[in-house]
């Protein structure tokens, strides 16, 4: 899909934005106020995992809040989307009451509309780059609630489209890993008439969508749903298929396949290898979540239900431990508590995680750590040593280091914990692939924007090559591969 | 305890404690599975080959003579368990918590030296020598709050 700026200009002079752009006057757009998404009670959420937390905007919601925006004549709010979402018309075809169409136009450079509005931290993306935060100081056009809403609505409609499609090319490529990053890179080569099959490990496709994500921010319905329109666009996919184990890149070569993205995530958990962290009861926040998520272990009825204790801490600061700590109160925990080294403000989920989280009753101890867990006389894990800590003074990065306070040392009772202080990169292909260059922190190295490895009919993008990143910038990955390797196979097979 | 009967005596003690760091993460080196580990600890013989140099040229009167800034120390070593040395497949997690292990016994080892003289130039030298470590330990905890503790 064409996006230069040319085309972009183009697009905003045709007839229908042009009488949109006269309708309403500049001022009596920046009057009105950002629309607030409805919630569902925190004490009736809280009772369940598949209780969705945020239920989208209204209609009237949504288009008042679509006439917010200016559709600026250089709409730097797209600077801010890793997949170059055409923003602005999609959010003047819901100001027109256009709501199938904006779903389209969502459709034209990503394969996870839905997902994205969702899960996406667009304050830091489109919004932050938004004409209203830019040049205003107000509250950006809520572009996620927006996109959010086109893509609920053209699902609930029933009238789900699939995007333009090139005729087929006959070339086989295989995709490795079924996360975020692999459905965009299928998404876009099937578009481009590629025979595209995506090999998942685990059972079911979707990958941290489906195992990292829970169901009260994502629900698998959503993304199911997103993953039954890349079927429909002639994506096939193959579960329990652990490409490295089950086969090897040589068999998929010798079947056919003539490329490979790898978009196998960083499904590897981090410890921190301090004493006791061995006991029973310490979990990492892949563990934990992907058997509530994708194997139901929060049931009653479970044949491996998940451990549960009155008195939880999950260790970290990002959205995973948000996640986790949020699933532990719906589990049942009396005290479900984060513990972080740092401050509130270096937190790095997003305000509206942790502003739910605390909403959901979640304690919140910063500037602490872990130093060491005591087990019980079964090996139970039963209380944790922490020590509280201080921001030292600026480094030469400028950034403050946390450093503990002498003799702050305290106990903390918790029969639950999870550690959710990062993940590496899964280490099966990076292992077993000759010729392949990994970093030292076993992420593969890819030469950027091309995200082609040192194996030219390989690509790879995605946590195992950032080794931790956010659902978009794995799409935008996959984005970017797709079109590299479209380029490379091009070359090799189809230009004579 | 070995006895120093001069600063040179005490810069030759530091500066073969450095070479003999960099022999033995050369030898973890050599013992690695992974090409990338392999090179990260070749990386570190050749930082440890460095701090040697630095000795070398303050010994020679060449070199530009320590500083007196304090070091921050954000105690990560100190709270990790060890980590088996005799493993193959280490990941960096594992390299970065041998470097810092090593520097903070490095750092303890002048710091108990300077403690037991009572020669006033010998102690500062002592002092300043752990100090230095306390500098190279720094450099390895800061990439291990930035690259290990992420906390996605």
């Amino acid at each position: 899909m064409e996006r230069s700026e040319e085309y972009i200009k183009n697009e905003r002079k045709q007839d229908w934005r042009v009488a949109l752009q006269k309708k309403t006057k500049a001022k009596d757009r920046m009057s009105i106020e950002r629309a607030l998404m409805a919630e569902t009670e925190p004490e009736v959420r809280i009772k369940s995992q598949r209780i969705e937390v945020n239920t989208g905007l209204t209609m009237e919601q949504a288009v008042t809040e679509a006439s917010r925006c200016m559709d600026c004549v250089n709409p730097t709010c797209m600077e801010g989307c890793p997949v170059s979402i055409n923003i602005p018309k999609f959010i003047k075809h819901i100001e027109c009451g256009e709501t199938l169409e904006a779903a389209s136009v969502l459709k034209e450079t990503s394969a996870l509309p839905a997902v994205c509005g969702r899960v996406c931290p667009q304050e830091l993306q489109c919004e932050q780059k938004c004409f209203y935060v830019e040049k205003l100081n107000q509250p950006a056009v809520a572009i996620g609630y927006l996109e959010r809403f086109a893509a609920d609505f053209e699902r609930e409609s029933g009238h789900v489209a699939t995007p333009e499609m090139v005729a087929s090319n006959g070339i086989k490529v295989a995709v490795i890993g079924s996360g975020p990053s692999g459905l965009s890179f299928a998404g876009d080569m099937a578009k481009l008439g590629y025979d595209v099959t995506v090999f998942e490990a685990l059972h079911e496709i979707g990958g941290v969508l489906k195992y990292g994500i829970p169901e009260f921010r994502l629900p698998n319905a959503v993304v199911d749903v997103e993953i039954e329109s890349l079927r429909r666009m002639g994506v096939k996919f193959i579960t329990n298929y652990i490409v490295g184990q089950t086969a090897s890149l040589d068999d998929l070569k010798a079947d056919g396949y003539k490329a490979f993205y790898v978009g196998s995530g960083a499904g590897l958990p981090r410890f921190m290898n301090i004493p006791g962290e061995n006991a029973n009861g310490i979990l990492s926040s892949n563990e934990y979540l992907t058997r509530v998520n994708l194997m139901g272990a929060d049931s009653e009825e479970s044949d491996t239900p998940v451990l549960r204790g009155k008195n939880v801490v999950v260790v970290g600061g990002g959205n995973t431990a948000m996640d986790s700590v949020r699933t532990a109160k719906r589990l049942g925990a009396e005290r479900a508590m984060i513990v972080y080294r740092r401050s509130e403000e270096e937190m790095p989920a997003r305000v509206e995680e942790v502003h739910h989280a605390k909403q959901e009753g979640v304690e919140f101890l910063t500037l602490t750590n872990p130093i060491e867990y005591i087990a019980d006389e079964n090996g139970r894990v039963a209380q944790m040593k922490v020590q509280k800590m201080e921001l030292g003074e600026p480094d030469s990065s400028g950034r403050r280091r946390p450093v503990p306070v002498e003799g702050s040392e305290y106990i903390l009772d918790c029969e639950v914990v999870v550690v959710a202080v990062g993940v590496s990169p899964n280490p099966l292909i990076p292992n077993s692939v000759e010729g392949l260059d990994v970093s030292k922190w076993g992420t593969i190295e890819v030469v950027k924007d091309k995200m082609q490895s040192s194996i030219p009919e390989m690509f790879a993008g995605g946590d195992i090559v950032r080794g931790g990143a956010t659902v978009i910038l794995a799409m935008g990955d996959g984005r970017k591969a797709a079109k590299n390797m479209d380029i490379f196979l091009t070359e090799k097979y189809l230009s004579n | 305890m070995k006895e120093f009967k001069s600063i040179n005596d005490i810069l030759d003690f530091a500066i073969n404690e450095e070479a003999m760091a960099a022999e033995f993460y050369t030898a973890l080196a050599a013992k690695m599975k992974h090409k990338q580990i392999k090179e990260t600890f070749e990386q570190y013989a050749i930082e440890e080959l460095g701090h040697r140099a630095k000795l070398e040229a303050i010994k020679n009167g060449k070199g530009q003579d320590f500083s007196d800034a304090k070091v921050a120390d954000m105690k990560i070593a100190d709270y990790l368990v060890e980590v088996d040395e005799d493993k193959t497949n280490m990941t960096y997690q594992e390299a970065l918590t041998i470097a810092m292990k090593k520097e903070k016994s490095a750092f303890r080892l002048y710091s108990d030296l300077a403690a037991a003289t009572t020669d006033e130039v010998a102690k500062k030298l002592f002092l300043n020598l752990a100090q230095e470590e306390a500098k190279h330990k720094l450099r390895f905890e800061v990439e291990y709050d930035e690259n290990i503790l992420t906390e996605n």
